[in-house]
Parts: C-alpha cells; sequence; structure tokens
C-alpha cells in the first residue's frame, strides 16, 4: 500500500504505457468478435509473429547488433517506422492466413459456434509450434533501437522515451482506426455486417472482402503492439504471445468485446489494474485480482463497461 | 460415406431389451480388456501403453463426458473445467496425507466440494451469456492454479508428495505396478457417468437444457427455470470433474500446481468439440483420439504438437460437427427412450 | 476404393511401426534415455539439457565406431507430474534402457521415482536441486538408491548466494524476488533463511513473479525495489526471465547490485540482457561449458546445431558417468547400478566425480562465484 501512495505516478505512467499495448492487442480480437461474434484465439500467435518481425528486422535486415549503440536522428526515426510498418505487415498477412485457414470455410458452411473455435486454437498451436521449432524453444533479444533516456522526472514519475513513444503513437493509432471504421467505405461494410450480416448481403457487400478486412485490420493493430512491446522489452519468445493474449483478451471483455471505444477503455483500465495491484497485493496474486475485478464488473454490467457496439446481442 | 451415427442408431433401436443387453455386456467387456492390446500396433512408444489408457486417455474421456453436460448439453462455454479437476486433485492430495482416509472415503469428499465450488462460481457467473462466461470461467480456473501456486500449507509450486493409492477392492490392487486396476475404476466412473447422462437427457434436467441450448429466452418464457438448470448442469459437470481429479491424484502419488494449467481446460473442451459435441460416443471418441494421438506419435518427439494442432484445424474444417456429431435435433422423448425406462 | 484404403492402411502402419534398423553383428548396442521437458512452458531448459546429452553420445559412437554404439531414448515429460507419470512407467518397463540422464526438474522427478525404483533404474540428475530428493529422512521425496544428482542442493547454494551477493556492501539493503517455479521458490527460501540471519543485512522486501510469462511486465516489482531503496536484488529463476528482469531494472535506472543463481548461470543471459548484464553476479557449483575451451565448443556447436546452453556440462559429465560404466561391461541396470555407485569418475574439467550413498557428489557443497564482466561470465572463485 506503501508503495502505491509514495510512487503513485511512477506507477500510473508504467501503467499507461502497459495499457497502450493491450489496447491495440484487444482491437485485434474486438474487430474480429464484432463481425463475427467468435473469439479469434490465434490472435496470440499473431502477435507472436509481429514481435519476430521486429527482431529479424532491426538484427538482420537493418544489420544492428547487440553491441551496435543505440541510433540517433533520422536513422532512427525511419529505422523505427520500418519496423513499425513491418511488423504490421507480417501481423496482417498472419491474421489473413488464419481466417483462410481456420474460419473461411466453416464460416461458409454456417457451422455451430464452437468448431471454429476449436479450429483457432489448431491454427493457434500449429503457429506457435512452429516458432518453437524454428527458434528451439529459445528466447530470442532484439536489438536496441532507442536509446532508454529518461526524457523528465514528473511527480516522482521517470518519464522514459520508449513509453512515452507508446503513449503518444498508440492513441494516434488508435484514433485512425476509429476514424477508419466510421467514416470510410470500407470502415461502414464491416459496421454494417457487424450489426446485420444477411442485411448487408443483401445490400450487396462482399462479405468474403468485408471479413479478411477485419481480420487485416485488426492484424495490423496486433502487430503495432508487438512492435512497441518490443522495443520496450526488447525480448521474445514462441510463447510470448499466450498471457500477453490471455490479458488483451481479458480487457476486451472489460470494455465490452465488439466495442472499439471498449477496447480502448479496457485496455489501459487492465494496464493501470494490474499495475496497482502488483504494487499493493505483490506480483504473484495479479492475475487473480484481475479476474475478480472482471466478475465484479460484469456482474453489474454483464456486457462489459460500455456494452456491445451493436444494437443485438446475439446474431 | 456411411453415416455410422444413424447407422448405429438404427440398428439399437430395432434390437430388443435382451440383444441391446448382451451388445452392451460384450461391449464393455471388450472395452475392459483394452489394457491387453499392448502387444499390437496399438501400443505407445516411449510412455507405457497400460498407464496411458488411464492418463490421460481414461481422464480425458472422463472429464470431457463431465464437461459435455456443460458444454454440450446446456450450450454453455466453459474454459476453466481443470479447476474442478483441481479441485478434486488436492482434496485428495491433502487429506490422503494430513487424515487417515483412504481413497474411497476422500473420492465422495472431492466430489462434494468440487460441486461447492461449481455453485459457488456458478450463483454469480451464470447470468452471463456465451463469450462472457468462457472468460469468466477460464478466469476462474486460473485462479485455482495461482491460489494453489501461493499457498505454502497445500505445497505451493512444490506440490504434494506420497499421497496413497487406493486400498484394495474385489481383490483388485492399486498400485504403481497395477495400472490395469485404475482402468477398470476409471471405466466403471466413465460407465456410471454415461448411464446418469442418459437417464437425465430424457427427463425434465434433459429437457430443460435442451431448451436452454436452443434459446434461452423463450425456454424462460416457457416457465423453465433457466438459472437453477444450468447451474445443476454446471454442478454434475464439477463432480465428475472432482471425481477424475481424486483418481488422478491417487494415481500419480505427487501433484504439483503445474499439471493443472488452462491447456488442460483446452484440450478437454477440443475433444468435445472434435468428437461430436453433445453426443456421448463422439465425445468419447474425441477424448480417446486426442488423448492417445500426442502419445502414439511420441516417436516425432519435438514435432508431435505441431502435429496435433494441423489434426485439429483439418478435422474441424471438414468436420465442423466433429467426427459422430449428434441428430439436428435432438429427440427428447423417443420410443426407444420409454421402452428403456 | 477399397484398395486405396488398404493401401492408406499399410501405409499408417508403416509410419505408426517403430522403425528397426538391422543391427550388425559384431557392435553392441546399449539404450541411454533423458527425462526432461522438451516441449511445453520449459521447454528451453530440457532442450539445452538434451543437447549436453547428445553431444557425449556423438562423441563416444565416433570413438567407438564399429564396436560400441549408444542410442537415446527422449522422454518428454514437459517439466511436471502429470507427464512423468506419463513416461516413466514406460521407460522402467522398456529393459533395454538401462541409464536415464534426468528427470531435469525436482517435481517430476519425485512423481517418477516409484516406477524407477521398483525397475532398479540408475538416474543421474543435470538440475534437480530439491534438498529433499537426497535426504533420508524425508522418505516421501527420497529419491535413493536409484538417484544421483551433479547440481550442488539448494540449502548450499541459498547461503552462499546470499553471502556472495552482500559482498563487499557496506549496508546491504536486499530485495528478494523469485520466479514461483518449484526452483525458485526453494532456494529463495534458503537465500532468505540466510539473510535474515546476517544482523547487518536489511531484507527490504519480497516478491514473487510467474517465470512461465514469456512477457513479464516488471514494472511494479520494479517501482517497489526502488521504493525500498534496495541496493542488491537476488532473483532466483532461470536465464530467460532473470535477463528481461535485469534490463527492465536497469533500463529504469537502478544502480545496485543484481544476484542470482545456477538458474541463471548460462552465456544466454548475457546474450539477451547484453549492457545490462554487466557486473551481475551468479553462483553455480561448476563452470560453464564455455570455459572447456573455445575447441570444443566449436565443436559441440558444430555437432548439436546449438551452443552450449544451461546445465550443459551436468549433462555432458551425467552422461559421461553412464558410459564410462558401459565401456567397463555395465551393460545391465543392476551392473549400472553398482558401476555408478561405487566408481569414480571424471568430468569436463578433468574433477572427480563420486556419489555418495544419498545420491550427492561426494565433496561439493563449495559453490563458486562468477561475475559478469565485458560481456563475459568470469570466475570469481570460491563463496565463503
Amino acid at each position: 500500500m506503501q508503495t502505491l501512495i509514495h510512487q503513485f505516478w511512477q506507477l500510473t505512467f508504467s501503467g499507461v504505457a502497459q495499457g497502450f499495448i493491450y489496447v491495440l492487442i484487444s482491437l485485434g480480437y474486438t474487430m474480429v468478435y464484432g463481425v463475427l461474434r467468435m473469439i479469434n484465439f490465434a490472435n496470440s500467435e499473431i502477435f507472436m509473429f509481429g514481435t519476430f518481425a521486429t527482431v529479424v528486422v532491426s538484427r538482420d535486415l537493418l544489420g544492428y547488433g547487440s553491441d551496435s549503440q543505440p541510433i540517433h536522428g533520422f536513422t532512427l526515426i525511419w529505422s523505427l517506422a520500418l519496423a513499425l510498418v513491418v511488423s504490421m505487415i507480417v501481423s496482417g498477412v498472419v491474421a489473413l492466413l488464419v481466417e483462410l485457414i481456420a474460419y473461411r470455410r466453416l464460416r461458409s458452411r454456417g457451422t455451430n459456434r464452437l468448431a471454429p473455435l476449436i479450429s483457432a486454437i489448431g491454427m493457434s498451436i500449429v503457429l506457435s509450434e512452429s516458432m518453437r521449432l524454428l527458434t528451439a524453444s529459445r528466447s530470442v533479444g532484439s536489438p536496441r533501437l532507442l536509446a532508454k533516456t529518461s526524457l523528465a522526472e514528473i511527480g516522482g514519475a521517470n518519464i522514459r522515451v520508449d513509453q512515452l513513444m507508446v503513449v503518444i503513437v498508440a492513441p494516434i493509432m488508435f484514433f485512425v482506426l476509429q476514424w477508419f471504421v466510421n467514416s470510410t467505405r470500407l470502415g461502414k461494410g464491416i459496421r454494417a455486417v457487424s450489426m446485420n450480416e444477411e442485411t448487408a448481403k443483401l445490400m450487396g457487400i462482399n462479405l468474403n472482402r468485408v471479413i479478411s478486412a477485419t481480420f487485416l485490420i485488426g492484424g495490423l493493430m496486433t502487430g503495432a503492439s508487438a512492435f512497441f512491446f518490443e522495443t520496450v522489452y526488447e525480448n521474445t519468445k514462441y510463447n510470448i504471445g499466450f498471457n500477453l493474449g490471455l490479458a488483451a483478451f481479458t480487457a476486451a471483455v472489460l470494455g465490452g468485446i465488439g466495442n472499439i471505444r471498449g477496447a480502448f477503455f479496457g485496455g489501459l483500465a487492465l494496464g493501470l489494474l494490474e499495475t496497482y495491484a502488483s504494487a499493493v497485493l505483490g506480483s504473484q496474486w495479479k492475475p487473480v485480482t484481475v479476474f475478480i475485478v472482471l466478475v465484479i464488473v460484469l456482474l453489474f454490467r454483464p456486457n462489459g463497461i460500455f456494452g456491445e457496439a451493436v444494437q443485438q446481442t446475439r446474431v | 460415406m456411411i453415416n455410422l451415427r444413424d447407422a448405429g442408431a438404427n440398428a439399437w433401436a430395432k434390437w430388443n431389451k435382451p440383444k441391446r443387453a448382451a451388445f452392451s455386456i460384450v461391449a464393455i467387456f471388450l472395452v475392459g480388456l483394452m489394457p491387453y492390446a499392448g502387444f499390437s500396433i496399438l501400443n505407445t512408444p516411449i510412455s507405457s501403453y497400460a498407464d496411458v489408457l488411464v492418463y490421460p486417455v481414461g481422464m480425458y474421456v472422463l472429464m470431457a463426458l463431465g464437461l459435455n453436460i456443460v458444454v454440450g448439453k446446456s450450450g454453455m462455454l466453459d474454459l476453466g473445467y481443470v479447476a474442478f479437476f483441481a479441485i478434486g486433485a488436492y482434496t485428495m492430495g491433502f487429506l490422503g496425507t494430513h487424515t487417515h482416509l483412504n481413497t474411497w472415503e476422500i473420492l465422495p469428499i472431492g466430489i462434494a466440494l468440487a460441486m461447492l465450488a461449481g455453485v459457488l462460481l456458478g450463483i454469480p457467473t451464470l447470468r452471463l451469456r456465451g463469450d462472457y462466461l468462457a472468460i469468466v470461467t477460464l478466469g476462474f480456473g486460473e485462479i485455482i492454479r495461482i491460489t494453489a501456486v501461493n499457498t505454502i500449507k497445500i505445497g505451493g509450486p512444490n506440490g504434494i508428495s506420497n499421497i496413497p493409492h487406493p486400498p484394495s477392492v474385489f481383490g483388485l490392487t492399486f498400485d504403481i505396478m497395477h495400472p490395469n486396476s485404475f482402468y477398470w475404476l476409471i471405466l466403471v466412473l466413465i460407465l456410471l457417468v454415461i448411464w446418469m447422462i442418459r437417464r437425465l437427457t430424457v427427463r425434465r434436467p434433459g429437457r430443460a437444457w435442451e431448451a436452454i441450448r436452443q434459446d434461452e429466452d423463450a425456454a424462460e418464457l416457457m416457465g423453465v427455470p433457466t438459472l437453477k438448470y444450468k447451474i445443476w448442469s454446471f454442478v454434475l459437470g464439477a463432480a465428475v470433474g472432482g471425481a477424475a481429479g481424486v483418481v488422478f491424484a491417487s494415481k500419480a502419488l505427487f501433484i504439483s500446481p503445474d499439471s493443472f494449467t488452462l491447456n488442460i481446460s483446452i484440450l478437454i473442451l477440443s475433444c468435445i468439440v472434435f468428437g461430436g459435441i453433445g453426443n456421448i460416443w463422439g465425445v468419447i471418441l474425441g477424448g480417446v483420439i486426442l488423448a492417445y494421438l500426442p502419445e502414439r506419435i511420441r516417436f516425432i518427439s519435438d514435432a508431435r504438437q505441431l502435429v496435433f494442432g494441423i489434426t485439429l484445424v483439418v478435422i474441424m474444417n471438414f468436420r465442423p460437427d466433429g467426427l459422430l456429431p449428434r441428430k439436428k435435433r435432438e429427440k427428447i422423448v423417443t420410443k426407444s427412450a420409454k421402452e428403456v425406462k | 476404393m477399397k484398395k486405396k484404403v488398404l493401401a492408406g492402411v499399410a501405409v499408417v502402419t508403416v509410419a505408426l511401426g517403430f522403425a528397426v534398423s538391422p543391427a550388425d553383428a559384431a557392435v553392441k548396442t546399449y539404450t541411454l534415455a533423458y527425462q526432461g521437458p522438451l516441449t511445453g512452458d520449459n521447454a528451453q531448459t530440457g532442450i539445452d539439457e538434451i543437447a549436453g546429452v547428445k553431444y557425449a553420445i556423438a562423441k563416444f559412437n565416433a570413438a567407438h565406431k564399429g564396436s560400441i554404439q549408444v542410442k537415446l531414448v527422449e522422454a518428454d515429460d514437459q517439466g511436471g507430474a502429470a507427464g512423468a507419470g506419463q513416461v516413466a512407467p514406460g521407460i522402467a518397463k522398456n529393459t533395454a534402457i538401462i541409464g536415464l540422464v534426468g528427470p531435469a526438474f525436482s517435481g517430476a522427478s519425485i512423481a517418477s521415482f516409484p516406477f524407477y525404483k521398483a525397475a532398479g533404474l540408475t538416474l543421474i540428475s543435470p538440475s534437480a536441486t530439491r534438498v529433499t530428493l537426497t535426504d533420508p529422512t524425508v522418505a516421501s521425496d527420497f529419491g535413493g538408491p536409484v538417484f544421483h544428482r551433479l547440481p550442488s542442493k539448494d540449502d548450499k547454494q541459498g547461503p552462499a548466494l546470499a553471502a556472495y551477493a552482500i559482498k563487499g556492501v557496506t549496508a546491504p539493503v536486499v530485495y528478494d524476488v523469485n520466479d514461483q517455479s518449484s526452483y525458485g521458490v526453494g532456494l529463495s527460501g534458503y537465500v532468505q533463511t540466510a539473510l535474515k540471519a546476517n544482523s547487518k543485512v536489511k531484507l527490504a522486501g519480497a516478491d514473487a513473479v510467474d517465470g512461465t510469462n514469456a512477457a513479464l511486465d516488471l514494472s511494479a516489482v520494479i517501482t517497489k525495489i526502488k521504493g525500498a531503496n534496495a541496493n542488491v536484488v537476488i532473483y532466483e529463476g532461470y536465464y530467460a526471465q532473470a535477463a528481461s528482469f535485469v534490463k527492465q531494472l536497469r533500463d529504469a535506472g537502478y544502480k545496485g547490485i543484481f544476484a542470482s543463481g545456477d538458474g541463471t548461470y548460462d552465456p544466454g543471459f548475457v546474450t539477451l540482457a547484453k549492457d545490462a548484464a554487466e557486473g551481475a553476479r551468479l553462483t553455480a557449483s561448476s563452470a560453464v561449458f564455455q570455459d572447456a575451451g573455445a575447441k570444443i565448443t566449436a565443436d559441440f556447436t558444430k555437432v548439436i546445431g546449438t551452443a552450449p546452453g544451461t546445465y550443459a556440462v551436468e549433462d555432458y559429465d551425467a552422461t559421461n558417468v553412464f558410459l564410462t560404466c558401459i565401456t567397463k561391461g555395465a551393460t545391465t541396470r543392476a551392473k549400472m547400478a553398482t558401476c555408478v555407485k561405487t566408481g569414480t569418475f571424471t568430468g569436463l574439467f578433468k574433477n572427480t566425480i563420486k556419489f555418495d550413498a544419498n545420491g550427492d557428489v561426494s565433496g561439493t557443497g563449495f559453490i563458486n562465484g562468477f561475475l559478469v564482466k565485458n560481456g563475459v561470465i568470469i570466475s570469481a572463485g570460491q563463496v565463503k
């Protein structure tokens, strides 16, 4: 408890930075859930591939080694941008593959809701096991692109440049996504399918295209999150997505799964909650606290804080 | 392709009572002889065939049948089923090493505690629907495991060792040299669960579950006390999980929290959907295949989990309703069901 | 159609059947096994370990071409009790196997003991450190007479780690963090006991983090460490997460000492943590494989495909104990048991290995301290 009082701003800043990483992964779950009403169990592996993409870009493509000095200026910006874009593309492509292999056939035949779930679980095992065999189960370190300079100290909180980047860029990406879904033609298509698949189809919307686009966008956001995660933690492993995916899924449910705004607030709330709970009760009780809070929230708001996005709760 | 389910059901419907009894007895007898088939192609490399039949095969089938009451019969998605298995196992572990009670005396206690946990979890959460229930149950499973890791009284991460074997009954010895005894014990439990499910399905609870699964709002409107029956199905599922846990602990002699991870919950759910959700025979087939397959292909060592994943994706894509699906609309009261009565 | 099905069945039958290779009459073939986690969350440990076993066997087979060949059975227990209960009975029944390197983890060891005791199969574990495994007064966990191990026990390492971590610090304020594994929690208990016994030390706090979570956000723990003004942080866990921990600590501006035990004693720790590993203090009972020389390290990497990792020395030595016994004619389980119990062996560093009655290496009890300097782990001598 003392830690919480004395180190409140430090904890809050770390919590927010972690929260934004969750926000972007949650979008991967929430986008897919919004249109398909299905949990994309393979999203954690979509994330995992994104982290490896960042490593490959900075280590192999740009040739930064473990001993190279942190870079500055223009080189830094375009290196970061390249890593971000490649991670997003890799995650996006993996997401499309997941849709194609695990979902499309089942969806077109209109089966029960559990078959795609198990098929996605199978896909998740295939993806993580392939990476495990490729990396011999080892952790892989990522070279340091961004020096972790402390910029300022506000209220005892150490504002670090890498965390600050997450806190600034992640919300921008979120608002771009929100604008996209609200205002573009494809975004409107996604919303239409999310509200009523049958009607949307009758209105001439190409269902396959819209659903692929949804997976792609969710994958892009998850890939961006993977890039941010790698710049902060510089470490990845074949099973890195498991716990993060679980946390992000919890965040999505907390906010109201299928609701884009819900993912934003759910992710932030989860990041803060985890940090505060670890400070007060000890890190070992972090997941327990999170789930108890989740149950309490769901008791009072059975569809999450912001509720489901669409008018009808079930298809 | 022949429809095995319908062919089987038709043959069964045409038979009279003695014919059915004879078939059941012969079938049970043959299944009981399975441990002696280890010399054949069925043998598992590296791991011991007779022990594999107990865990994972027997245990997975038992748990899959229990979870099927929740997921298959009343349509609630439970991702934390391992919690009840863990509660049963820890009851056996703790009481077995701290008291003089033996396995047979602890079995009802373990079942009761698992049921109690089911009620405590069910009352607040079963109002939730679909995927919200899934994440809450998933959380419950993790809470039980993390609590076990952090509670030194029950061994913390070290777990509990030296759990006693069951004392012998009917001349059957239960120890590490006699895995067959455990296999037959689980077989008896499986038969009991099958009997229970078949009885309940044709009676009021079965009809209520079916109504809830098809349309919960309509069921509520028609006067079905949905929450009550949902809790019932949850608690019955928990009881089966608890029983499996007690037997597991007294076979393994040693338990630790890492035997009760989320993966087990997901695997058991996969068994159900893979085999044929809602259909007892499908669920059993799914449990047998998914538990047995990774053991059978142990010689490919590292890659066996990959093969497991590929199998899930391929089978689900080509048989989305599982290997032995249930009928589109299960008839609740059929002529044959009345005859059984 | 029927023919196709039959052909399919035949293919499956062949694919599933054991690969039986015709053995040359003059060549004698013997089988050893390794048991540890080769899949699952702890696979990293098992894969590092089995590499050491395979290297020792490859060298042996090359040296004895045409006379003796040794095969290896890989028993994957996923590091847990449930997995051990599946493989141990099978290994015990397979009488061709005359010795087993492993089990890797203490919990899996306890779950496996009943089967191996009944079958009289000799075990040499490279990494199971729980004290009770070789303590005959704790009947429930005791692995004798079949169990032997090479690493030091937690009750030896704990006090040494505590002493080494605070060495040279005038007013040590210690924060202790373990990884919630049975290894980490066990070692942490002995470390904390030793710290509490020292009146000069202030134990500022203790925490536990989830060691199976590869993506751990440790910011809350680190905030607590900084809030407590700790100048010594001790972490009990494995190297990948230790690297992540020390990196996050340094990034947050922590300037004090970071110390960890033999789970972190791995070149991979430095590779992953890079600059942040500088100055880290580690304890272990042996040296790293790489200290045996660049030539053998390069050969290892060439034969196995990866560089030697955690417990590679212990695995190499454990396997060589069995292989030495095979050359001495210990070709059955009973003979192997006698040979391992009574023999004297030579380890990778020309050290003498001899087991005492309970299965520990006799004469050990000293722990070496190590320091990360300029990206290399260097020895700092025995910890007193």
